[in-house]
């Protein structure tokens, strides 16, 4: 491990890769069927996050706004904009949810939601994320912490055929659905909780989507507590695995930093065996851990010359690291939005809390790039190869099947970094798609 | 305090057509019921295609980090282009605490060492606003220290609407930069672009024709804009407001002071570019100018002509609806028309009066005016058997559910629409969108559905 700085020392962010808790809990409440988020504050938010969201899935986003104004921002304690949203929009559609989030400005303005809340005869989850605190891995903790605390029933009964996935915001709809396959393969049930693998996984709906679906059901949540095992992925989802905790205090809580590469995949392969009692995973996993091995053979080659800058939210950056680092891939450094004991982790040379202009002068010693979709002008610039991975990925299409984890995941991550930073290498970087924008 | 924009007396734009019916678009959004930015987005827009000065957003992250990025502005600019960066001061819980201003005056510090702007925006957001930061004392200190103008923006997303906050955008242009400094030189023919902000290069469409005809483009606000030439902008003979009445305010505040008149425009299909290259001419009132544009528009529309030639054939009967906001409703109308195409019904929904009227003169008194287009569209897409809906990406489920091909005239554009060129730009995309076979395989049912 290198050396580690928690704290960025800029009096600003310059090219951004953070984000905002109001997004993170925005999507995870698009991860429960039929669910409205409800962004408390000024409508720009809100606008700003369906827009965005919209781009990088490609997806109609579900969200509203309370639409906080200059006249309610001074003189309302958040009561009248909380409950006429609700009102308007039950309005117009049956929500199963409503998930009720604030912003920088209602929290500043010191709304009391719980308060407005609990006066509210809809089923609806309330979650304080100010904008100011934390990013988008954070809220999106946050809002999954109080799904848990305010609709999961408390109970000491344990079914131990359902397990309970936690997974943090960085894992694409994909991922988070062969995490799923994985664990069902030793004989489970298994549900996550938020799931975007059925919400955002870019299936074409029935119709325009005026709420999110797909996702968990809200009933499926009320009784989460009896799960017989929880899988945390991502620091992240500590809190929100402790909340449930104190909902049963006999189910068992297993937790992965992250599940990206060998070393990972096969400690949750023997957490499963050993839970299981069985002696072997089913063949497709044998196979899947074979090809990785392979594929780890197969890129060391590239990336064993390779020095690569990963930058993007701390539990996503934590597995990418480790994956690659296990190919023999060089990470110089890497570059989290905000802080996480995740860092303390993290195989590179540096790790910083920062932003994307951090990462155009450390780049100078890196041939690859690994960040979202801001990277690419900065590859560009730089002439430096790049793949493209975290929100927001503008540049490409096909986010959702975006698949890192685990033996079968890894084994692609690997080659799509090694062939790019081949290509680079044979100067090809800069070819393509790059051209293409600057002639635009 | 002074510097501060009158929200009112911006809400009461009496330039403004639609201030006289109750139902002000400007009014405040509906909670639960409402879409679009806010007036810190707004006013971004308005300001952000300056590539030469830097735009600093004082705020928490959620102001800024979902929204760089996010605009192709296009610029000339041979520096660095700043609209591409992302500036924010990122406040924390302790800035809220104990204010932020003193972070901001170190980010400008930060920001005119390492990058040297010509000019610094910065913009006040929801929180900086409510804690009170003065950023109007921020700025004035900055300014004396640099020399450099630092213009403060005030337009935190809950005084209202994105377009507010174009106004606000313009407010403080005018109060801060426009006026500032004399052009080195100055013709007759010296005209402002207000309101264009040359997405997908739009202004690039007309501008080289503007420049044959002698008119120089003396600033914009703000496609392609320098903050060299919009301290200039007083000594134009001519305001030209291209396609957005946001600016208006503006506008005419410069016809009070500078005494420059305004002419409103729109540079989408061929009739409008026409209209609008002699709109300016006359109202620079010189005759041998008019005459020259007059056998430009000759040249430009035979010219263009025999290029929509196959187009035209090949669109023939073909019928459209088109569901969008503000002019586009009218003005991409009008464009399909010069295209052949028979545009059935258009959305007025977020349309101000003057753009409801002008789609009724536009699309005529067969044409169906779509004040809840979401509902509506399937049934008109039925009953006309339209071949094409151009919309935002939301009505894609739509035009697959009806077999229809499917443009996207929002978010996605990738390609400039405007001016003579522009309509073939068009032509081409809906030449691919109705010859695509993708709506079809999309709408194919599957085996075991049969
Ligand atoms: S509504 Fe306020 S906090 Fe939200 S993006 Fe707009 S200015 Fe920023």
């Amino acid at each position: 491990m290198g050396e580690v700085s928690h704290r960025s020392i800029k009096p600003l962010q310059v090219n951004p890769i953070k984000l905002s808790e109001p997004m993170g809990a925005t999507l995870a409440f698009l991860g429960v069927d039929g669910c409205m988020p409800l962004m408390h504050g000024a409508l720009g938010c809100t606008s700003f996050a369906k827009v965005y969201y919209t781009r990088h899935f490609a997806e109609p986003i579900a969200i509203q706004t309370t639409a906080v104004t200059d006249v309610t921002a001074i003189l309302d304690g958040g009561d009248y904009s909380i409950v006429e949203a609700v009102k308007n929009i039950t309005r117009k559609v049956t929500p199963s949810l409503i998930g009720l989030h604030t912003t920088g400005l209602t929290e500043t303005k010191g709304d009391d939601i719980r308060q407005v809340a609990s006066q509210i005869d809809f089923p609806l989850v309330w979650v304080n994320t100010p904008d100011y605190e934390g990013g988008l891995e954070s809220g999106w903790g946050k809002a999954t912490r109080a799904m848990i605390e305010q609709l999961v029933e408390p109970t000491e009964a344990i079914d131990d055929s359902k397990v309970l996935l936690l997974p943090h915001v960085s894992l694409t709809p994909i991922e988070v659905e062969k995490i799923k396959e994985f664990i069902a393969s030793f004989g489970y049930e298994v549900l996550a909780l938020p799931d975007l693998s059925t919400s955002l996984d870019g299936h074409l709906g029935e119709k325009q989507a005026a709420l999110s679906s797909g996702g968990i059901r809200v009933e499926e949540i009320r009784g989460l507590a009896e799960a017989g095992m929880v899988i945390s992925v991502g620091d992240s989802m500590l809190p929100s695995a402790a909340a449930l905790q104190k909902k049963n205090p006999f189910l068992r809580h297993h937790h992965f930093p992250h599940l990206q590469g060998l070393a990972a995949t096969d400690a949750l392969v023997e957490l499963l065996l050993q839970e299981t009692g069985l002696s072997r995973p089913h063949p497709a996993i044998v196979r899947w851990r074979a090809r990785l091995q392979d594929a780890l053979l197969d890129s060391h080659f590239s990336l064993g010359q390779t020095r690569i800058l990963v930058a993007g939210e701390p539990d996503q950056i934590a597995g990418l690291c480790a994956s690659l680092h296990e190919a023999g891939g060089r990470v110089a450094v890497a570059i989290s939005t905000v802080d996480s004991p995740q860092l303390e982790r993290i195989p590179a040379a540096r790790v910083l809390v920062g932003d994307l202009e951090d990462a155009e002068a450390l780049c100078g010693a890196c041939d690859l790039l690994v960040t979202n979709g801001h990277g690419e002008a900065l590859a560009h610039r730089c002439c430096k190869a790049l793949v493209l991975r975290g929100f927001p990925n503008w540049e490409e299409v096909g986010n959702q099947l975006k698949n890192d984890v685990l033996y079968e995941g890894g084994a692609y991550f690997l080659f799509e970094c090694a062939n790019a930073a081949t290509a680079a290498r044979e100067g090809h970087v800069g070819s393509d798609r790059s051209d293409q924008k600057k002639e635009e | 305090m002074a510097d501060k924009p009158k929200i009112r007396e911006l809400l009461d734009e009496s330039a403004c057509a639609h201030n006289k019916s109750k139902q002000s678009p400007c009014n405040a959004p509906t909670p639960g019921a409402t879409s679009g930015g806010c007036a810190f987005e707004g006013a971004q827009i308005s300001l952000f295609p300056y590539a030469d000065a830097a735009h600093l957003v004082h705020g928490p992250i959620t102001c800024l980090g979902a929204s760089w990025e996010t605009r192709a502005t296009k610029t000339s600019y041979p520096g660095r282009d700043l609209t591409q960066m992302g500036f924010t001061t990122d406040i924390s819980t302790s800035d809220v605490v104990f204010g932020g201003e003193k972070k901001l005056l170190s980010a400008i510090d930060y920001i005119m060492a390492h990058y040297t702007p010509e000019a610094v925006f910065v913009y006040a957001t929801c929180v900086t606003a409510l804690i009170g930061d003065d950023i109007d004392a921020v700025c004035r200190h900055a300014a004396e220290k640099y020399g450099v103008p630092m213009v403060p923006v005030h337009a935190p997303g809950f005084v209202g609407s994105k377009n507010l906050g174009s106004r606000i955008g313009g407010e403080a242009a005018l109060a801060h930069l426009i006026g500032t400094k004399e052009p080195e030189t100055t013709t007759p023919f010296d005209i402002n672009l207000i309101g264009e902000y040359n997405v997908t290069g739009d202004l690039w469409q007309y501008s080289p024709l503007l420049g044959e005809l002698g008119i120089r483009i003396l600033s914009t606000l703000s496609g392609d804009g320098r903050i060299k030439e919009i301290r200039t902008a007083h000594r134009a003979r001519l305001n030209v407001i291209v396609c957005a009445k946001s600016l208006i305010s503006l506008t005419r505040k410069m016809e009070e002071r500078y005494g420059i008149p305004t002419i409103s425009l729109s540079f989408y299909g061929k009739r409008d570019t026409s209209a609008g290259l002699l709109a300016i001419a006359e109202a620079l009132g010189d005759e041998g100018l008019i005459e020259r544009t007059k056998a430009l528009i000759a040249r430009e529309e035979a010219r263009l002509d025999g290029k929509l030639q196959p187009y035209r054939e090949l669109f023939k009967g073909k019928k459209a609806v088109l569901n969008t906001g503000g002019n586009k409703t009218w003005s991409i109308a009008s464009a399909l028309q010069d295209l052949g195409i028979e545009v059935v019904a258009t959305a007025v929904k977020k349309a101000t009066e003057a753009d409801r009227q002008k789609a009724r003169e536009t699309l005529g008194e067969a044409g169906v005016l779509m004040m809840n287009p979401g509902a509506e569209q399937a049934k008109i897409i039925d009953d006309t058997g339209a071949h094409l809906l151009l919309a935002g990406g939301r009505s894609l489920y739509t035009a697959i559910k009806k077999g229809i091909a499917f443009a996207d005239v929002n978010q996605e554009k990738k390609k400039s629409y405007g001016g003579y060129d522009g309509l073939l730009n068009l032509a081409e995309d809906l030449k691919n969108a109705l010859e695509n076979p993708v709506f079809e395989n999309v709408a194919r049912r599957a085996p075991w559905e049969k």
